[in-house]
């Protein structure tokens, strides 16, 4: 990390461990607007951190980490895609996960679905029909309330001839994205945990942690936390680079796999106390459920990334992975704290 | 703090950070430098035995390990007054992965390459580098690593093979055991107790020894496939000058443990199967099918992943920091992955595991050699205790 970078994770970090009990959107959104994270994508001149995916990925991950109870990480993303739009709107956007319906002539009729936080939000970025992303108002909308298996706003939202600006981003692949580097980030406090349970619950007569057959769990969980981290940070590289359907796909595919073990083992070596809704461990395991579904499964990713490098000539597949590291890196843009020279 | 690093804000906020990535720039000759290797792979390598390029750096060709240096691309970070090419540690990684993709017969001069000349250069005597690594890097002279004995295996602190002082030189007595490549390499770098009574791994030294010496006796052991790889040697009144002392007498635990890293997180421990996810690829592609092409799409997910941790790894190295916890990790996960290949690709695809066809006889060749790979250079439970250790269990 650079030194914006330390000072963006020192202020996320202590902010989020702040809300990290029951954050509500009434009571809580004012304190993550005042910081300025919102506009963590934007253009210093367009009011905002001139951050990049990389400062990105440690918001993400600390918001994971905390199991954050609000639509940051969605706010973020459509920030930049309706200042990229040039679509204004007073309040805070998000986005959502699929759409199905008719876009023609700059309107939608149709369903979109997944929308975090959609009842509460002021437009939603979704994947459009006919492919790149739409932004609408919700104001538009019919909305019909649902949620993940978290806790978590997944709002349907119905409309009906409403105007949409559109861009040409894959949305569905920034989602699955953001979602990687959350599920590092729980993953990591969820290994956390497990390891200052285990190191206080005694059994037998001594720390559970003591038995090898808890040590050799948590060590395969701090190897697949290890690998959804790195997956996490290196997705953000190839976003910075702005030629990432392949790392996107390979990404999600290994969180979402590094999350199926993980909240086993974390379960696992919590016994029953993990098990309660007072202790901490569920915010954190039932959002990795949530997100491991959310924005493509490991089989739908594997499917596009399987296509992608069986198009191409076997003989080339090596190529292909070197060439993408090879791949010059623009330095990053960094990122500067509200109000600080960049 | 358990993977914490110090002075991070993560660190002071009390969070855990399993991987601690740098971001480091592939040099900027990579892509010209790995032109230069996949040419030499096109001039150089027989379309023979297909199942050789499977888990090739156990594959010896002593001529494919001499063209390979002459062409330069040995001892590659090596300095130059003893025949190297003073290039980069990362330059290095790059032609050892080029390598490795294709499944090149490297088995010959690895262990020379990767652990002899670098031990060499850190421990030994002016005159030793001069005699050996000049060889090393030409792609003539191999090494072995004489670590297990019959009573020795992963609690290796036991090992009993002596040496005894003699006059200005030494004695050595005993047995080393599974010692790859003994049959072929001219030097090999053991562990032997130099202090008669000493305990676990206090009292240790290593030694260099020039596998003619009199006293020597080297005997196959077959592995499951029939092939021969790995070793007996026997020690019986072994004479050595005082100069085949490496390093420091009695700190040849510490001396053997730090150069765990390099041998944990090179790349030769995750490409193993390589050669199998490429046919598989081509499998998927010409067949169609959705199986093929979904595994083709999680390998290619869990081999980027584990390229990205042992980059990061040797980035750190070439720092000259020492992440020997995420070293164990790429190791561990590494292994994992080069094993789960041959699996999926006959859980997924229908194998006539008799006939001709590649990737039958490259599934074959690792259903068969892959339970090895969690073995050597650490066994799987030894990695993760040593995680655990790191996450402040134990």
């Amino acid at each position: 990390m650079n030194e914006q970078q330390t000072m963006l994770a020192d202020m996320a970090s202590a902010l989020f461990a702040d809300l990290s009990h029951g954050a509500t959107l009434a009571a809580d959104w004012g304190r993550i607007e005042d910081m300025g994270f919102t506009g963590l994508l934007l253009a210093e001149e367009s009011g905002g951190f001139g951050g990049g995916w990389a400062d990105a990925a440690i918001l993400f991950r600390l918001a994971g980490y905390h199991a954050l109870s609000l639509p940051l990480v969605e706010a973020v993303v459509a920030a930049r895609l309706a200042n990229d739009a040039g679509f204004a709107q007073h309040g805070f956007g998000t986005i959502a996960e699929k759409a199905e319906g008719q876009f023609e002539q700059g309107r939608f009729t149709g369903v979109v679905r997944g929308a975090a936080w959609g009842r509460n939000a002021a437009f939603v970025a979704a994947p459009a029909p006919g492919g790149g992303a739409m932004l609408l108002s919700v104001g538009d909308a019919k909305v019909e309330e649902r949620e993940n298996p978290a806790g978590e706003p997944r709002d349907i939202l119905h409309f009906s001839g409403a105007p949409a600006a559109t861009l040409t981003v894959d949305l569905f692949a920034l989602g699955a994205a953001a979602r990687s580097m959350q599920a590092a980030g729980a993953l990591d406090a969820a290994l956390a945990l497990a390891v200052g349970y285990v190191n206080d619950r005694k059994q037998f007569g001594k720390p559970l942690g003591k038995l090898q057959a808890v040590q050799q769990a948590l060590a395969v969980f701090a190897c697949e936390a290890a690998a959804a981290n790195i997956a996490a940070t290196a997705v953000a590289q190839a976003l910075d680079r702005g030629d990432f359907d392949y790392e996107v796909a390979a990404a999600k595919i290994r969180t979402n796999i590094a999350a199926g073990i993980g909240t086993a083992v974390a379960h696992q070596a919590h016994g029953a106390i993990g098990f309660t809704h007072e202790y901490g461990l569920h915010p954190l395991t039932r959002r990795l459920w949530s997100w491991r579904s959310e924005f493509g499964s490991e089989q739908h990713w594997s499917m596009i990334l399987g296509h992608h490098v069986t198009t191409a000539d076997a003989d080339h597949y090596w190529a292909d992975m070197t060439r993408r590291s090879d791949a010059t890196t623009p330095s990053s843009p960094g990122c500067a704290g509200p109000g600080e020279q960049a | 703090m358990p993977f914490g690093h110090a002075g991070s804000p993560a660190n002071r906020d009390g969070l855990v950070q399993t991987f601690t990535f740098k971001p480091f720039d592939m040099p900027a000759n990579a892509a010209a430098l790995r032109e230069q290797v996949r040419a030499f792979i096109r001039d150089n390598m027989t379309d023979g035995d297909i199942a050789r390029r499977a888990n090739c750096w156990q594959v010896n060709d002593p001529d494919f390990s001499r063209a390979l240096g002459k062409a330069g691309l040995i001892g590659l970070s090596l300095p130059r007054q003893y025949g190297g090419h003073d290039r980069s540690a990362l330059e290095r990684y790059i032609v050892l992965e080029e390598l490795l993709s294709v499944g090149a017969p490297v088995g010959a001069h690895w262990i020379a390459d990767r652990q002899t000349a670098p031990l060499l250069l850190r421990y030994g005597t002016e005159e030793q580098r001069r005699r050996w690594i000049p060889g090393i890097a030409a792609g003539e002279v191999y090494g072995c690593i004489g670590l297990s004995e019959p009573n020795a295996g992963s609690d290796l602190a036991s090992v009993r093979s002596s040496a005894r002082r003699d006059g200005d030189g030494w004695v050595l007595n005993g047995q080393k055991i599974w010692t790859t490549n003994a049959h072929i390499a001219h030097i090999m770098i053991g562990l032997f107790r130099s202090e008669e009574g000493s305990e676990r791994n206090a009292r240790l030294s290593q030694f260099l020894i020039p596998l003619d010496t009199p006293g020597i006796t080297i005997r196959p052991i077959i592995n499951l496939t029939g092939e021969h790889d790995f070793n007996e040697v026997f020690f019986d009144d072994v004479k050595l000058p005082a100069d085949a002392l490496i390093g420091e007498e009695g700190q040849g635990w510490a001396q053997a443990t730090a150069e765990l890293s390099l041998e944990r997180s090179g790349p030769e421990r995750y490409l193993s199967s390589m050669v199998l996810v490429t046919e598989l690829v081509r499998h998927a592609a010409k067949s169609g099918d959705p199986a093929a092409i979904a595994l083709a799409g999680r390998f290619t997910s869990e081999a980027w992943t584990l390229r990205q941790m042992s980059l990061a790894v040797a980035g750190r190295m070439a720092m000259g920091e020492d992440p020997a916890l995420e070293a164990t990790i790429v190791k561990d996960l590494g292994n994992s992955f080069e094993q789960a290949v041959p699996q999926l690709v006959q859980q997924v695809i229908e194998l006539d595991l008799s006939s001709d066809d590649p990737l039958a006889l490259l599934a074959a060749q690792l259903l068969q050699v892959s339970p090895s790979f969690s073995l050597r250079g650490g066994t799987r439970e030894i990695l993760r205790g040593i995680v655990a250790r790191g996450l402040g269990l134990r």
